[in-house]
């Protein structure tokens, strides 16, 4: 399935396994889950919210040099 | 679905691994209001009556101290003012001085804006682009930015200066100045300082015990308008170095920032008793006529080397 990810005002589109939650996809794409928030769909979600196809997340990067 | 461990409601916006708690928007704001202000009252950080200085970057965690402090400005506890400091980096601060501005104004706090240029004479930028310089880029940021800062929180008739340092900041210095062998750093580490002179302004910690993470949580969350942007002069540093170390830590021991504050901040009289330098009386600059340890501060002593010719 395909998500779409919003990080550093670009987006790109991700293809992902079914079941997979943010924390999970936040490291296939090498990115610390201790230094960002995120939004799904518009809304701030916990790292193991699980995905759905078609989801929007928005990756927040709130602390640098983490 | 997860529910909120305090209210049921959903969804959340935080699990703490921690303490297990999970927290909707609401109960995770409040509970960040509410951990700042016991940590105010604990530590005497601020009395009725006092004028606050923040000083506002407008990045996440000065917004963060003026919005909390900002509801006791509201109910008349406190005055507060912010200052905010143009470093002069061309690209990264107008933004972030934009932001500050308008955060100060939203709230109806009175702010000053004073610039590194004004008072020694070259803006950051300036002073990386000579060769002959001899200190990193956050050296005189820190030496400049503390001296205005200083200068104007007395000029205001502020009682205290607060910052935005958070958990992170706190657990990094702790333990970048252990590993160093710092140990006369090491014993003024904590949230609020204790002045050598009269004439520097006691600086306050509001947010020591509040994660790097939880800061940034928070300013989205209340949907607060900050520069999340980085500093390009920020670098590799031993400060980057220890941070990454304690951060990958906290993934499988999510509680070893909070024990590394509170082991230290309970072994830190027998640090000051036994290591604190002696407090030598404290002078005044030739140049400026702030307190300074040598005859001239450090701020104009790198003021002269900046300006040197060839």
């Amino acid at each position: 399935m395909t998500i779409t990810v919003i990080i550093d005002k670009e987006k790109h589109a991700l293809e992902i396994h079914e079941n997979m939650n943010i924390k999970e996809v936040l490291d296939k794409m090498d990115i610390s889950s201790q230094t960002v928030v995120v939004k799904r769909n518009n809304e701030v979600v916990i790292e193991e919210e699980i995905l759905e196809d078609g989801d929007i997340i928005e990756v927040i990067r709130v602390i640098y040099g983490g | 679905m997860n529910i909120c461990t305090k209210c049921g409601a959903t969804p959340v916006i935080i699990s703490r691994k921690a303490s297990g708690q999970m927290l909707c928007k609401e109960c995770f704001i409040q509970s960040i209001t509410d951990k700042v202000m016991k940590g105010i009252r604990r530590n005497k950080l601020i009395e009725k009556g006092d004028k606050v200085a923040v000083a506002l970057s407008g990045g996440k965690d000065s917004v963060i101290v003026l919005d909390i402090l900002n509801s006791l400005y509201k109910r008349n506890v406190i005055d507060l003012i912010a200052i905010i400091i143009d470093e002069g980096i061309e690209g990264y601060r107008e933004h972030g001085i934009q932001i500050a501005v308008k955060n100060a104004q939203r709230m109806g706090i009175k702010h000053r804006v004073a610039s590194i240029k004004d008072y020694f004479g070259k803006t950051l930028d300036e002073i990386m682009a000579d060769d002959r310089r001899e200190h990193g880029a956050c050296t005189y940021c820190g030496v400049f930015r503390r001296w205005i800062i200083n200068k104007i929180a007395r000029e205001e008739g502020a009682t205290k200066i607060a910052t935005g340092h958070n958990l992170d900041d706190e657990t990094q210095a702790i333990l970048m100045n252990y590993l160093e062998g710092n140990i006369d750093n090491l014993t003024r580490i904590g949230a609020k300082s204790e002045p050598k002179s009269d004439k520097f302004t006691v600086k306050i910690k509001p947010l020591r015990e509040i994660p790097e993470k939880e800061v940034g949580l928070y300013a989205v969350a209340s949907e607060l308008d900050v520069h999340f942007d980085e500093c390009p002069y920020s670098q590799e540093s031993f400060r980057g170095e220890v941070g990454r170390f304690i951060k990958e830590l906290s993934v499988n021991h999510p509680t070893i920032m909070y024990s590394t504050l509170k082991g230290f901040d309970k072994i830190k009289p027998a640090l000051k008793k036994e290591f604190a330098e002696k407090k030598v009386g404290i002078g005044t600059c030739i140049k400026c006529g702030e307190p300074a340890s040598h005859e001239m501060c450090r701020a104009c002593l790198f003021s002269k080397k900046i300006h040197q010719k060839e």
